[in-house]
């Protein structure tokens, strides 16, 4: 780098968060959670013609461990569903998660006993995208949201105080449940009922 | 059961058989040769014929099933066993319908068989014996209708998980499924299986079983 554009001292002062979260929000690296056709836009998504090198995201990662974005595509049948969670659990953190196109989102048109309806019901969604299936430009938009609320994020302070007992930070995401555990849908309190 | 009348549009130029009462449709599911060849060697096992839309479907009784299958694989060339399914016609006798789709593949003609099975019984003996291919498809049936294929190497169900209760075709179910019947992952490591909301917000109550109340009558 020039020394002009660091004032000749050769550094620069910056926020710790501003730095973690560049670094975050430019290099996702996809899990891609292929399920039905959604999963052809997805790759779309990251063929040339879409490009989605141009914003880090180049790298889809068929291990969870090595991914930091879940790219739910497609409908998700409640016997997925548990291999979905499981995926998503494996994933460090942090983490986020697209549900892609009407099916992911809400079940779309598949409004069935089969299907659950919209991946909500056991992940933590960050972005939603309609579209049935949306366009690979839905995608990288959705890419764009999740990379715009990265760098909103207080990282530092979250990653600090993370299993320390201490006040939690401000929620940045709407948890599903409570860190506890508690919350939890019981079948009592759902439908009135004692029985299993 | 009555006869609708239905024409192909005419894609295929007309078939040589005179006897079709549509002169467009394929002369491949003609196959009065095979009937005859049924009636002849089953006898009254074979239940009824017909013929709709030039495509010839028999209805053999569930007992010879294997019999005719074999019959068909290994006098009549039928060496292709395409699909089998069930059917659900909710009626008070023999509910459940099964076909079998075969395919005699030198000669290239194709044959429908069906097969009525009552509700008490729920079973029929399979015909993996015969066609290798029919095991998944009798697993198929099995888990969307509840028919037990008896003689089937390993009847697991094929879609549903294995602790699921219930059998999804038949008519039944509801739709939106039963509440709790399917759980959903934990949400954190130490807690338990989560229950499907959406049924329920939907206004669809878990009920005790499919047993059907009795009628007042």
């Amino acid at each position: 780098m020039s020394d002009d554009i660091l004032g000749g001292e050769g550094f620069l002062t910056t926020r710790v968060d501003a730095v973690v979260n560049w670094a975050r929000s430019n290099s996702l690296m996809p899990m891609p959670m292929g399920l039905a056709c959604c999963a052809i836009e997805m790759m779309a998504f990251a063929a040339p013609k879409y490009d989605v090198a141009r914003f880090g995201s180049e790298a889809m990662r068929f291990s969870p461990r090595q991914a930091d974005l879940m790219i739910v595509a497609g409908w998700v049948s409640y016997k997925m569903a548990h291999t979905v969670r499981r995926v998503w659990d494996q994933m460090a953190d942090p983490k986020w998660c697209i549900a892609m196109g009407a099916c992911a989102s809400t079940g779309g048109m598949h409004r069935c006993y089969g299907v659950v309806q919209g991946c909500d019901n056991f992940l933590p969604v960050d972005i939603y995208i309609p579209g049935c299936p949306p366009r690979p430009e839905a995608l990288i938009h959705a890419l764009m949201d999740i990379q715009e609320k990265i760098r909103n994020q207080y990282s530092v302070s979250t990653d600090a105080h993370e299993g320390k007992g201490a006040a939690e930070p401000t929620a940045l995401r709407p948890r599903v449940l409570t860190p506890s555990g508690e919350g939890a849908i019981s079948p009592a309190t759902l439908y009135g009922t004692t029985e299993g | 059961m009555s006869k609708l009348e239905f024409h192909f549009t005419p894609v295929d130029g007309p078939s040589e058989t005179e006897d079709s009462p549509n002169p467009h449709a394929k002369s491949t599911t003609f196959v009065p040769e095979a009937v005859k060849a049924l009636q002849d060697t089953f006898g009254d096992d074979v239940q009824e014929v017909f013929l709709y839309a030039n495509e010839h479907t028999v209805y053999v009784s569930k007992d010879r099933i294997v019999d005719v299958c074999r019959y068909l694989k290994e006098e009549l060339g039928f060496t292709y066993l395409v699909d089998i399914g069930g059917i659900d016609l909710f009626t008070d006798e023999d509910r459940y319908e099964v076909f079998y789709n075969l395919v005699n593949l030198k000669e290239g003609k194709r044959l429908r068989l069906k097969t009525r099975v009552d509700e008490e019984s729920s079973s029929l003996p399979s015909v993996t014996g015969v066609y290798r291919a029919a095991g998944w498809n009798e697993r198929e049936a099995w888990d969307m209708f509840g028919l037990r294929f008896e003689g089937h190497p390993d009847l697991r169900r094929m879609f549903m998980p294995e602790d699921f209760e219930y059998h999804p075709l038949r008519k039944e179910f509801p739709l939106l499924g039963v509440p709790g019947s399917l759980p959903l992952p934990p949400q954190t490591p130490e807690a338990g299986l989560t229950l499907d909301p959406f049924a329920a917000a939907h206004g669809s109550k878990p009920i005790k079983s499919y047993e059907e109340a009795a009628s007042d009558e």
